[in-house]
């Protein structure tokens, strides 16, 4: 065998090496961005039935104000979910007028979370007023 | 050199070249799913701006933004005066907008247009909820308005 011919071959393993780290490091890449938007998905959801559901306002007549939040319901509100077949925690904060009060354990520091901030309404002292629903979700 | 040698050479700058391509296709590939979930939830901000704006009351007034702002486009007396009602709407667009985003509503009926926080740069992205808003005039004929809100991307 020629010095030709041994670079030769030493050049196509090098590529093909190449080739299966870079495959390999995608596929990863892939796998962390897909678990990423998972929780994005995730956390879209829970702030959706929080507004639309668990938290919305019901008033005398027994009407449910979608996208108004009752204060009052969040005494008896849990901060686990199960969406999809996984279980997510979660924690909310409410900012109305000057006060920003947070509601649920703190977001543990090793695990990744998804953070979400949408507008709403909030009936409180007999007014509807404007306010924002942060919701902080993470695996559990 | 051979002939032989330099169609080996080539061959392989050639799967170099595809090997660098390939790879740069797949980490724009397996970023979308994650581009995609965001942007849905800027779908779902808008979503959440235009009925925190249907629902929420203009202090110190008991009719909502959106509604107020229907009244100031057909009625001759509503409920909320225009220069009171365009502070409090800006104000309310500004404390809704997240960071790097900017919100803009309009109203149309019959030509007529009603724009808050209109000048705002071009964006890189929009999203849009459209609805309307019934009022009732007072002969008892109704009209109806529609509404758009826009939620503007600048990052």
């Amino acid at each position: 065998m020629t010095l030709t011919q041994i670079l030769k071959m030493l050049v196509a393993c090098i590529l093909v090496i190449t080739f299966i780290l870079v495959s390999a490091s995608a596929y990863r890449q892939h796998r962390t961005t897909s678990a990423l938007a998972e929780l994005t998905d995730a956390t879209s959801t829970i702030a959706t039935q929080l507004a639309v559901d668990e938290l919305a306002y019901v008033d005398g007549a027994g009407n449910k104000y979608s996208y108004v939040l009752d204060p009052g319901k969040l005494e008896n509100l849990t901060f686990e979910r199960e969406i999809g077949g996984e279980n997510f925690e979660f924690q909310i904060s409410l900012c109305y007028e000057s006060e920003n009060r947070t509601f649920g354990l703190a977001p543990p520091e090793n695990r990744t979370n998804c953070s979400l901030v949408v507008a709403c309404s909030l009936w409180l002292n007999d007014r509807f007023q404007l306010a924002k629903l942060g919701v902080i979700a993470w695996h559990a | 050199m051979k002939d032989g040698g330099i169609a080996d050479i080539l061959a392989m700058a050639f799967m170099f070249v595809l090997l660098v391509l390939g790879a740069v296709l797949m980490y724009a590939y397996s970023l979308r799913p994650l581009q995609a979930a965001t942007d849905r939830q800027l779908e779902l901000k808008c979503e959440h701006i235009y009925k925190a704006l249907e629902t929420a009351w203009v202090e110190p007034y008991t009719v909502s933004f959106l509604r107020a702002a229907a009244e100031n486009l057909v009625l001759e007396h509503p409920t909320v005066p225009g220069p009171y009602l365009r502070s409090a709407m800006e104000n309310a667009l500004d404390y809704l907008s997240p960071p790097d985003y900017e919100i803009s509503a309009i109203l149309t009926r019959d030509g007529r247009t009603l724009t808050f926080n209109e000048n705002i740069g071009p964006p890189s992205k929009q999203f849009v909820r459209s609805g309307t808003i019934s009022i009732t005039r007072a002969g008892g004929e109704n009209v109806v308005v529609q509404v758009v809100v826009r939620l503007f991307s600048f990052s």
